[in-house]
């Protein structure tokens, strides 16, 4: 209550800064719309339970799309809920494309929108060949980066184009909301002429873009770390970058290391007991022991159903990537 | 069946009965008299064998001769030539008639003058055989025979004149006879008539077994009535313009390829044709009198024209090709015809035959020489109905199955342009329908014009009643067996309609096709009502795209098995989308998806997936989400609810029940629900409306507590001086003792 900062800042806009108001909007908005409901059990209650939730970060659970992109903690719940929610898909070893992605996406938010995760998907395959298959963890820390940090990428584009064109970094002027102009790739030819911007100059500018954004964006340190290893790069190469750098996502928050990201114990036990309780399994269940048993890191194989099924459809998606890429292009 | 008598007769060569001839004819062209005799009486055994001759056809054992002529049955014509029942030769002018026949004819008085003499000249045998009677001589012509009979002949036998077997190779002249009436040249070798111009009383020419080749010679014999040229060598039928009266044609036997040049004949009665050449009959306009026409053992396939012979009572098709009915189908509109063969045809073999005949000629009353019965005639009619039944079934059906095909093709195409697929025909049709894509019969034009072969196909009647038909179709219900098939969005509609109980009983099945998921999420609470017992949803074209939409299927009664064709349902490429919808509809405990039978590792692996999913989703969700999501489960039935209340008010409370059965089954994943698009974009905006207010609300909030809390700092920020200006205040006021207390003094006496 009597930190520093609040006291550098009108009230008002130090909420607005912090999110609160943009929560006790929502509480209030929540409340209203279940007002008969609430009234029941007291609103006094309604309002420790979500703030409650709002601190596990279980408050953006089949929320509008508008609501879990409002705040960075929001965001960051939702990537940790995504996570675990669908953590035993990559588990089992299970490489799907960029739609099945989005639909997992949806489950979760139902107005998800096509586009963040058509980013994601560009950062894994480098904007290439969209219809490929991915792994969970590559998309999941692409994902990260570009949910996360979708306004910073945004302007990072912007610069990056420019500096592309040629222009001077210094008198460029970081677009905020008229960014989407930018976003326009330049054509393939150009690109794999120049190889990218050169290192320093973008870093540079991007240290520049960090002290103006308002949004959150990445610790600058980190990012010029990561620009810092070489000489030239492309953006996707520097997305790349992003996503995989380790530092970034701890200081993140969301997820946790790439070594451990198939590690929940808690929800593995979780599972376990689910699995039991599987009517008409229970037999099965207990006649095969060593299936409960198995250690969490290893993948269940389960008699494996869908391994042909996953081949079939890597093969079909090679041959015919060019008609879907067409496709994707109309949406 | 004269026939048939007719050869008993021959073939046994003895007959003991007295034959004879009763031969009629009576024109007003006779002055004299009005009716002359011809009596002939004869004892048959004597002539069995040139009946026999006479008969072509001996050698085939068909009951019925092409030989015959004329046949029984009652004159009521005034011209005639009449034989009742057992008559048969008339060729040979040896008629023979049986007493009863004859006193038919009332008149008993045929006794016979001439019997002797006429056996002898007719019968016995060797050249001189009528030489008691006549005489041949030559003429002064070189090559012509001149004929002249004693007076006492001429007396006898004034109007007849037999010149059998005489080996003659031409006619003979024949002088001062000009009243003979009859004349016979059977069983000679003349090749041409000639010189009888002028017997021009002529009645009766009998030319049988000749070697003529022409028809001529006969123009002046305007009198004649019976023409017999059986057994020549005839190639047309011509020159039989004068021959008004004619009234007996007989031709068979010789090589004529078609019927022609007898259209003024309209008092021929009998017409012989048989052993002909004929490929086909035709030609027979004109021919108002003829009352049996013989047509046997020719080459004919198809005839026509029957029907335009009004009397025509008897007709002989005996070995002929004629193999459909369709080719001699204008015998069915013949209302006079009674008496029909057609043994010996392709036609008679069929199974159909005779009741195809039967039921088709009515009127019949032989048919192959055998009488036709009631039970025969019963038995055609059923037979027919019934196949008549059966085809305009079969046309029904197929009308029906075109009309759902066209149907189903427009549904499609209306469903194509609706996901914005390219239709793939003609530029400007294409023009068209995107000018007007609401407007359902041009969307049809383009349908049926799309498939122009296919229509072809069909008969044009079938298709332009289909046309009629279908303009409007833009859906398809249809039941078929225990599957019920929705196609287009129309057809959801259907589902309000009151089914029978067994109907819907009975549906087991429903498949959807060409319908937006979306549309069909919303009928599926009436789904569950009208249709309790469909176990098993097909999907194709309906725009399944997200794993979330099979959420909604959760809240049937049972789904035993669920097919979704990967055509129109983007989802099913997905690797995961099986194992969803096990995860997701586990409570049904589905046995088959996709026609695949989901296994025990099946529900293990959907568990390992998506168990955690519906743990968070039941475990950690906040109390008022859970409230809020599962009330909006709620709601939505209400609101269904609602809307059936007034019809079905016993269903509620069932309906309430198993709902609430419902929740309590799979809590855990009931808040994985599926909105509607629509549905939800709405919600979007109450939202947003719902926000807008919020966000002012706190901000007035906001702003009053900041505006106290910047009063409250303000006041904390002046509280200390202001404390020890009061505290100095005070202690100034009580400095001095003495004063203060007088002053404290004053004040309390003061207040009294």
């Amino acid at each position: 209550m009597l930190s520093p900062e609040r006291l550098a800042l009108p009230d008002y806009e130090y909420l607005a800064q912090r999110h609160v108001l943009t929560y006790m909007e929502d509480a209030v908005c929540q409340l209203l719309e279940n007002k008969e409901d609430i009234s029941q059990y007291g609103v006094a209650r309604f309002f420790t339970e979500y703030f409650n939730s709002v601190c596990q970060g279980t408050h953006i659970l089949f929320r509008e799309f508008s609501f879990i992109q409002a705040t960075p903690h929001n965001r960051a719940s939702f990537l940790r809920a995504f996570w675990k929610c669908f953590r035993t898909v990559g588990k089992n070893g299970d490489l799907l494309t960029m739609r099945e992605y989005h639909c997992l996406l949806q489950l979760l938010c139902p107005d998800f929108p096509l586009e963040l995760t058509q980013k994601a998907a560009r950062i894994v395959l480098m904007d290439d060949a969209m219809d490929c298959l991915m792994s969970f963890s590559d998309f999941l820390f692409a994902f990260q980066i570009q949910f996360y940090y979708s306004e910073f990428l945004e302007s990072v584009a912007a610069i990056y184009q420019d500096l592309l064109a040629g222009k001077n970094p210094n008198t460029v002027i970081v677009p905020t909301s008229s960014s989407g102009q930018h976003r326009q790739r330049p054509p393939l030819g150009e690109a794999s002429l120049l190889e990218g911007v050169e290192a320093s100059l973008f870093s540079q500018c991007l240290e520049n873009l960090c002290d103006r954004h308002k949004y959150s964006c990445p610790p600058p340190a980190l990012v010029k770390e990561v620009l810092s290893n070489v000489q030239r790069l492309t953006f996707y190469g520097f997305l790349v970058a992003l996503s995989k750098h380790h530092g970034i996502n701890q200081a993140l928050g969301a997820l946790p290391d790439k070594g451990d990201l198939m590690h929940d114990p808690a929800m593995d036990e979780e599972l376990e007991r689910l699995l039991a309780q599987i009517p008409g399994l229970v037999n099965s269940a207990t006649a095969n022991p060593e299936a409960g048993c198995l250690p969490s890191r290893t993948p269940p194989r389960v008699g494996s159903p869908w391994r042909p099924l996953h081949h079939a459809r890597k093969v079909e998606a090679e041959s015919d990537g060019s008609t879907e890429e067409t496709d994707e292009s109309e949406t | 069946m004269i026939p048939g008598k007719y050869r008993s007769v021959s073939g046994r060569a003895a007959n003991n009965v007295n034959c004879g001839l009763h031969l009629v004819i009576q024109t007003s062209s006779l002055p004299e008299k009005s009716k002359v005799e011809f009596k002939l009486n004869k004892e048959t055994p004597s002539f069995s064998g040139r009946l026999l001759q006479h008969d072509l056809e001996r050698n085939y054992s068909s009951r019925q001769g092409d030989g015959r002529v004329i046949s029984p049955s009652p004159r009521n014509k005034s011209s005639c030539i009449s034989s009742t029942t057992n008559v048969t030769e008339l060729c040979g002018l040896e008629m023979k008639t049986t007493m009863s026949s004859l006193s038919a004819f009332g008149d008993s008085s045929i006794q016979t003058p001439s019997k002797s003499r006429i056996r002898q000249g007719c019968h016995s045998a060797g050249p001189n055989v009528s030489g008691d009677h006549i005489h041949l001589a030559s003429s002064s012509m070189p090559s012509f025979p001149i004929l002249q009979r004693s007076s006492e002949e001429k007396i006898l036998y004034s109007d007849r004149l037999t010149l059998e077997r005489q080996k003659l190779t031409v006619c003979p002249i024949i002088d001062g006879e000009e009243h003979l009436r009859l004349l016979n040249f059977q069983h000679n070798f003349i090749t041409r008539i000639q010189n009888i111009s002028n017997l021009q009383r002529l009645i009766f020419l009998d030319l049988y077994d000749n070697q003529i080749e022409e028809i001529s010679g006969l123009s002046t014999l305007r009198s004649l009535r019976v023409l017999l040229l059986g057994k020549n060598r005839i190639k047309r039928i011509s020159n039989l313009e004068n021959l008004k009266s004619l009234d007996v044609l007989d031709l068979h036997g010789n090589q004529i390829t078609k019927i022609e040049n007898v259209s003024h004949l309209c008092d021929l009665r009998v017409l012989n044709l048989a052993r002909n050449l004929l490929s086909h009959v035709d030609n027979l306009n004109g021919l108002d009198s003829l009352t049996e026409l013989n047509l046997r053992h020719n080459q004919i396939t198809f005839v026509r024209d029957v029907d335009n012979l009004p009397c025509l009572q008897r007709l002989f098709l005996s070995f002929n090709n004629i193999s459909t009915f369709e080719s001699v189908c204008c015998l069915a509109d013949s209302s006079s015809l009674s008496d029909i063969t057609f043994d010996g045809n392709p036609i008679a073999q069929e199974s159909w035959y005779k009741h195809t005949i039967l039921q088709n000629m009515m009127q019949l009353r032989q048919l192959d020489m055998k009488r036709v019965t009631e039970e025969e005639r019963r038995i055609a009619s059923v037979v027919a109905k019934k196949e008549e039944e059966k085809k305009r079934e079969s046309h029904k059906q197929s009308l029906l199955k075109e009309k759902k095909r066209l149907t189903i093709n427009n549904v499609a195409r209306k469903w194509d342009l609706q996901q914005n697929r390219i239709p793939n025909i003609a530029p400007n049709q294409d023009r068209k329908v995107s000018d007007s894509p609401q407007d359902p019969s041009q969307l049809h034009g383009s349908t049926v014009s799309a498939f122009p072969e296919e229509t072809g196909s069909l008969d044009s009647g079938l298709s332009n009643t289909l046309q009629g038909l279908s303009v409007t179709d833009t859906h398809l219900v249809e039941v078929d067996g225990d599957t019920l098939s929705l196609y287009g969005s129309g057809a959801l509609e259907s589902l309000d309609r009151n089914w029978s109980v067994q109907t819907a009983g009975m549906v087991t099945t429903v498949s959807f096709t060409f319908i937006e998921f979306d549309e069909i999420v919303q009928v599926l609470p009436k789904l569950k009502i009208k249709f309790p017992n469909s176990l098993h949803l097909k999907f194709k074209e309906t725009n399944l795209v997200m794993l979330q939409q099979f959420n909604a299927l959760a809240q049937l009664r049972r789904v035993d098995q669920l097919t979704i064709d990967p055509q129109g349902n983007p989802v099913v490429n997905f690797t995961l989308w099986k194992y969803y919808v096990l995860f997701r509809l586990s409570h049904f405990s589905m046995q088959k998806i996709n026609g695949t039978e989901v296994t025990q590792n099946d529900m293990i692996m959907a568990e390992r997936l998506f168990g955690i999913l519906a743990h968070v989703a039941s475990s950690e969700l906040p109390q008022y989400r859970l409230i809020s999501i599962l009330g909006d489960v709620r709601k939505k039935q209400f609101r269904y609810l609602l809307e059936t209340k007034g019809k079905k008010p016993g269903l509620v409370n069932e309906e309430n029940s198993d709902s609430k059965r419902l929740v309590g089954e799979n809590t855990n994943r009931a808040t994985l629900n599926y909105t509607t698009r629509d549905f939800y974009n709405e919600r979007l905006e109450e939202i947003k409306e719902k926000k807008k207010f919020c966000k002012m609300y706190m901000e007035d909030l906001v702003k009053e507590a900041t505006e106290i809390n910047m009063k409250n700092e303000a006041l904390q920020k002046l509280w200390p001086q202001m404390f020890i200006e009061l505290v100095r205040d005070a202690v100034i006021e009580i400095r001095n003792k003495n004063s203060y207390m007088k002053l404290c003094l004053q004040q309390i006496t003061d207040q009294k």
